[in-house]
């Protein structure tokens, strides 16, 4: 139910232009809201004077069987010149696949952007019956606030019983307001999804820093929300010759809804280097190395290597290395075929960031060192004065 | 201005175990702190009041009675004065059925606050949910992942400093907003032992769902959104070789096998 | 009473006990048996054992004194003064000797005891004792034991092992045999206090069993020790005056003593301890504070201050030169983190660091009086630091050891290029009435020898190390003259030259300053009676003709 609040109202019009679907309209200076408002928030988000609300209403089991369809949020990043789906976006159709087929429902991916956006039939071969493309000069860059209204004008018209996004930072700010907005049960950060008995989506995740899992259902609402950590599914190779749509959807949007304005960027990172997440091989700084001088040691290695660089929490806080190449539960998931810890203890909080890795190396002073615990191979000596060898020896 | 600074209190994970027959967390013994990222959230916040005028800065937290202790750290390293949200019926709450009381009691105690600071995530949870739940339900904007916030137009406007994949946008939001903090000092702060003996007479005021204008179905467990129906330890990994590299040549020399019979080199 | 028998105890076929027999093996693959903290340079061993009880232990005793090999006792290692060090002969190894054997509470004295054998680190008993969790103790001790154990978790309080030397990886057999002390000392005393029983095993192999109250020296002074056989030895003891301060210089002496002080503190130039039961004290969780304070002279005044006043008490009290603070505020620069404080502030010129009992939900905390000494001293209680959460306490004591780890990083960094350099440090201690005296006479000396140092350490107890830095020989050689002059000032004012880390074999110069030869001798003369063949511990403490 949508409550207008008509003593509050000023007829400012706003949420009749954030509307998605026409369905609320000033008449009188006051709000009117029409039959076809599908609850999904954009205006309550919108009112400058808290005129509007939303009253959600338990729902009944058979209404919650009406949801139906695992959707996709295809997050874009910049590529080539223009913007196309992240390779978490193939992990999360993986899983869609494998969902959609066990509950016998259609795989929709919606990927939001503006005109540079490209390489959307890949996500049909990875695995999707439907690309939804919502197009809009205003979605050319992220925000959360014009995503959430689409998005959650989508869910409220669509009516999905799954709904998945990448917990990559973009995906850990948008999901819970969308969660928030439409009263929805949202998971994060999942590393399993299953069906269960019931039909219920059961999502597995991480908790006190990787100590333990839960499994965790959202048996009230509709969609079951989750956002799955990248890095950890895998997926298989294209099927060229699958079918599957690709549709348009006519966006409204409008720049009142947009309440955060990018002033400045600064990038640490230039358009050639490739992001930790994306590297098969890394080689990763922990506090073992003593000094941000020793850092260059890590570099030469992984250059050395064809990799790159990444470290622990611990040496972002210290400054020696950039947020952008932090790993750990506070940080980036990488899910490498090759990963060396380098005087890295191997905290849980750390493990839980690389331990999808195929193959760990660890090097560390400390035989107690937890690191070794999931290290493929291990070395218990001072890496300052091994890797200096190892360079040696691997660039002869 | 007002800034309130939502924290939570957490058990001390490094020291947290897993009971391996029940697979339950084994929290005895474990110290109860306040959530380090909270407490970026109140250091950025003590750090504008130092910086600019005529702020007052409010700590809320939702938690068992003991959570008194984390908002008495709060209270220590200058915090004016502090809210605590105990009893039973909050019990059991998901990130929505927090962020809900959290966003109800805003509006029916503080509601003319100017900026909210949270912080990334509870150390226990890790969801980094509430921040922007409790940003959707007041209907302000959120900005994830500060490293740096500066007043522009005092009670106004705010530029934030954030990260983001590439490195750093700063983006200007009108208050009133919610800022999520992901970085703080590289040393956590000390309080003297007057501010710990002033702390003592600070307002710290706990408040009970009854004083609430909240249907008790709308708390805790009863209000929560997601349900956890099962707990149990992570994998345990299989442990490969290990050697002792205190020859250094030698251990070199055995790595770079393993790595050419894996194909890295 | 002052007469007691040893027992003997069972043999045990000697060729049966873990034993590397040859120096260039112990050399090559068992080199941290060779050297102590102290880094003092060994004079080679020919055995290495590792006996796994008091048996194997006699047996190797008495094999030793047949061959007429030297024995050298070895616990943890982590002793400053050399006296693990091997000068030949046998290095016997304690670590196997490192269980729990009981748990009490001793009615009389109301008081809990633990009783633990000597290789059991004072880390590990202290852990365990304020966990409450003794590992293995519940299946192997007898129901007597088992109950108690039960009591001992079951009570509300914690208990806790006060003596709390910096090393806390020291073996408990260690800490007795140098009487050992910590910051905590100020207010329980040093490890002496704590010693409730002991057994100790002589050079001939059989055990003292000496529980404290029990033998007393005679009028004479005198203790008489019957073997198994019946033959009768008299120790008679040295008739000097123990100086009025925390004491680790010299074997205790005073009328009417108790044997069990006789071994304490007697660096096992008479005997391995094996087993001890100690006492334990209740915990009071404390807040720790930082106190910043304008001048070294206005710090001094508060220490002075702080003591006097009653109603406060202090678990310890440190303290940090203006050198001193300077040098962790380099150290900050360089890597804050190892520091693990905020950076100290610039109005901080010294700093007193004090642990007081504190109730955090208590409201009325009242601390007026200490709020007026610290203003009168030209300070403030806004001027300090203090935390009271464990992670706080845990960075507080880390803090406490930044200061003396930074000194030896120095002197490593400076060795690479001057290897005969090393760190000087005192362990100095005077009585109450001389702090500000003998804080007088160090300042004018070492300012007016323009040399690089800083003053830390125990105020409380009036044990302030003074660590120069040499930067050359030439510094050294001055420093050590130096040294030799506060050795002498300490004694002058009735204190000793070694307050806590004893004399072992790198000390016995100073020790000459504090005891007269008639002394020594009478020292001597108990060495003589209770070890004739002078097997046990060769070059602690007293030079022996001949050896």
């Amino acid at each position: 139910m949508l409550n207008i609040t008509t003593e509050k109202c000023t007829g400012c019009k706003i949420c009749e232009k954030v509307c998605p679907f026409g369905a609320i309209v000033v008449i009188d200076a006051i709000a009117q809201v029409q039959d076809n408002c599908t609850l999904c928030g954009a205006c309550v988000n919108s009112c400058p004077v808290d005129a509007l609300s939303i009253e959600w209403k338990p729902v009944s089991k058979e209404e919650l069987d009406t949801f139906s369809g695992i959707f996709i949020w295809g997050e874009c990043e910049e590529r080539d010149k223009g913007i196309a789906p992240k390779k978490v976006v193939r992990e999360l159709l993986a899983q869609g696949r494998k969902l959609a087929d066990s509950l016998d429902q259609t795989l929709t991916v919606v990927v939001l952007g503006n005109d540079k956006l490209q390489g959307l039939e890949t996500l049909i071969t990875y695995g999707a019956d439907r690309v939804m493309r919502c197009q809009h000069t205003l979605l050319g860059s992220f925000t959360t606030d014009s995503f959430t209204n689409v998005i959650s004008a989508i869910i409220s018209k669509e009516k999905p019983s799954i709904f998945l996004f990448g917990a990559t930072p973009h995906g850990r700010e948008l999901a819970p307001r969308v969660a928030a907005r439409l009263h929805c049960g949202l998971t994060a950060d999942c590393t399993d999804l299953e069906i269960n008995e019931k039909g219920e989506l059961i999502q597995t995740r991480p908790a006190f820093g990787g100590n333990i899992m839960a499994s965790i259902i959202s048996p009230y609402t509709r969609p079951q929300m989750a956002t799955v950590r990248p890095n950890v599914f895998s997926f298989g190779d294209p099927d060229n010759a699958r079918k599957g749509e690709i549709v348009n959807v006519n966006v409204v949007l409008s720049p009142a809804a947009i309440k955060t304005k990018v002033v400045a960027i600064e990038r640490l990172r230039n358009e050639k280097e490739v992001s930790i997440e994306n590297s098969d091989i890394i080689v990763s700084a922990g506090r073992g190395c003593q000094k941000k001088e020793n850092l260059k040691l890590i570099q030469e290695l992984a250059d050395t290597l064809g990799g790159v660089m990444a470290g622990s929490r611990a040496i972002v806080e210290l400054d020696w290395i950039p947020h952008t190449k932090q790993v750990g539960q506070s940080g980036l998931t990488v899910g490498p075929q090759l990963y060396m810890a380098v005087g890295i203890s191997g905290a849980i909080q750390h493990l839980v960031g690389m331990n999808s890795a195929k193959t760990i190396i660890a090097i560390n002073k400390d035989p107690d060192a937890p690191i070794f615990k999931v290290a493929d191979f291990g070395i218990v000596g001072n890496a300052m004065e091994i890797l200096p060898i190892l360079i040696r020896e691997l660039t002869k | 201005m007002k800034i309130l600074i939502c924290v939570k209190q957490v058990p001390e994970i490094t020291d947290v175990t897993i009971n391996p027959e029940t697979g339950t967390l084994m929290r005895e013994g474990v110290d109860s702190i306040l959530n380090p990222f909270c407490e970026y959230a109140v250091e950025m916040g003590l750090d504008l009041k130092r910086r600019y005028s005529d702020i007052q800065t409010v700590a809320i937290s939702m938690g068992p009675p003991q959570a008194r202790t984390a908002l008495m750290r709060c209270l220590e390293m200058g915090i004016d004065r502090a809210i605590l949200l105990a009893d039973m019926k909050f019990a059991g709450a998901d990130t929505w059925a927090t962020a809900f009381t959290l966003a109800e009691t805003i509006r029916a105690m503080e509601n003319d606050f100017d900026l909210i600071f949270v912080g990334k995530q509870a150390i226990d949870g890790d969801t980094a949910q509430v921040g922007p739940e409790l940003s959707e339900i007041l209907n302000i904007p959120q900005i994830m992942y500060a490293v740096g916030v500066d007043l522009i137009d005092t009670n106004k406007k705010v530029w934030v400093k954030r990260e983001i994949e590439a490195g750093y946008e700063i983006v200007e939001i009108k208050l009133p907003g919610l800022i999520s903090l992901s970085k703080g000092p590289m040393i956590r702060s000390v309080s003297s032992f007057q501010e710990i003996l002033d702390a003592r007479k600070k307002e710290l005021r706990v408040v009970r769902a009854s004083e609430l204008p909240i249907d008790e179905n709308e708390l805790g467990l009863k209000g929560s959104l997601t349900q956890v129906i099962k707990i149990f330890p992570p994998q345990v990994k299989k442990t490969g070789i290990r050697i002792d590299g205190s020859e250094p040549q030698g251990a070199a020399k055995k790595l770079i096998e393993f790595l050419k019979e894996r194909k890295f080199v | 009473m002052h007469e007691i028998t040893s027992e003997a105890v069972p043999s045990v076929d000697f060729k049966g006990i873990r034993c590397i027999n040859n120096y260039s093996e112990i050399c090559q693959d068992y080199s941290p048996y060779l050297c102590d903290e102290s880094k003092l340079a060994h004079q080679g061993a020919q055995y290495l054992f590792f006996p796994t009880n008091e048996d194997e232990l006699s047996a190797i005793f008495k094999e030793m004194r047949k061959k007429n090999v030297t024995v050298t006792l070895s616990g943890a290692r982590t002793g400053l003064v050399g006296g693990a060090v091997p000068y030949g002969g046998a290095v016997v190894s304690l670590e196997r000797f490192d269980e729990i054997r009981g748990l009490r509470y001793d009615n009389q004295s109301k008081e809990w005891r633990v009783r633990a054998q000597c290789g059991v680190t004072i880390r590990d008993l202290n852990n365990w004792a304020m966990k409450k969790d003794f590992p293995g103790l519940f299946e192997s001790g007898s129901a007597e034991t088992k109950a108690f154990l039960k009591k001992y978790k079951e009570s509300d309080t914690t208990y806790f092992y006060p003596p709390d030397p910096t090393e806390m990886g020291a073996a408990l057999g260690g800490t007795v045999s140098t009487n050992a002390s910590g910051a905590r000392t100020y207010k329980y005393g040093a490890t002496r206090n704590w010693v409730r029983w002991i057994r100790v095993m002589v050079a001939s192999g059989e055990v003292l069993e000496i529980p404290r109250g029990t033998y007393f020296a005679t009028p004479a002074g005198e203790f008489t020790i019957i073997n198994s056989a019946g033959n009768k030895t008299i120790v008679k003891i040295p008739k000097y005056a123990m100086p009025h301060t925390k004491n680790a210089a010299g074997i205790f002496s005073a009328p009417n003593m108790d044997l069990i002080d006789l071994f304490i503190g007697s660096e096992g130039i008479f005997g391995a301890i094996t087993e001890i039961e100690v006492a334990l004290q209740k915990w009071n969780n404390p807040i720790s504070i930082v106190q910043f304070l304008p001048s070294d002279d206005t710090a001094i005044d508060f220490v002075i201050a702080l003591r006097k006043e009653k109603s406060i008490r202090p678990e310890f009290i440190e303290f940090y030169s203006s050198h001193a603070l300077d040098l962790l505020r380099e150290k900050q620069k360089e890597d804050p983190k190892v520091v693990g404080m905020p950076s100290i502030p610039d109005y901080a010129t010294s700093a007193v660091f004090f642990d007081l009992p504190f109730d955090p939900e208590n409201k009325d905390n009242d601390y007026a009086k200490l709020e007026k000494i610290v203003s009168r001293c030209g300070s403030k209680l806004g001027m300090s630091w203090a935390g009271y959460e464990q992670r706080d306490l845990e960075r507080f004591r880390n803090f406490r050891h930044v200061l003396p780890e930074t000194v030896n990083t120095i002197i490593a960094e400076r060795k690479k290029k001057i290897p005969e350099l090393y760190k000087l440090g005192t362990d100095l201690a005077v009585p109450d009435h001389a702090l500000e005296e003998i804080w007088g006479f160090y300042t004018s000396i070492l300012e007016r020898a323009e040399l690089e140092w800083v003053a830390f350490g125990h105020i409380g107890n009036n044990h302030i190390h003074i660590n120069i830095i040499p930067r050359s020989l030439k510094e050294m050689k001055e420093g050590l003259l130096i040294y030799r002059e506060f050795a002498k000032k300490a004694v002058d004012l009735g204190g000793t030259i070694s307050a806590e880390h004893g004399i072992g074999k790198i000390k016995k110069e100073f020790f000459s300053i504090m005891f007269s030869n008639k002394e020594l001798k009478e020292m001597k003369a108990v060495k003589n009676a209770l070890d004739p063949d002078y097997m046990l511990n060769p070059g602690n403490v007293l030079e022996i003709e001949g050896t």
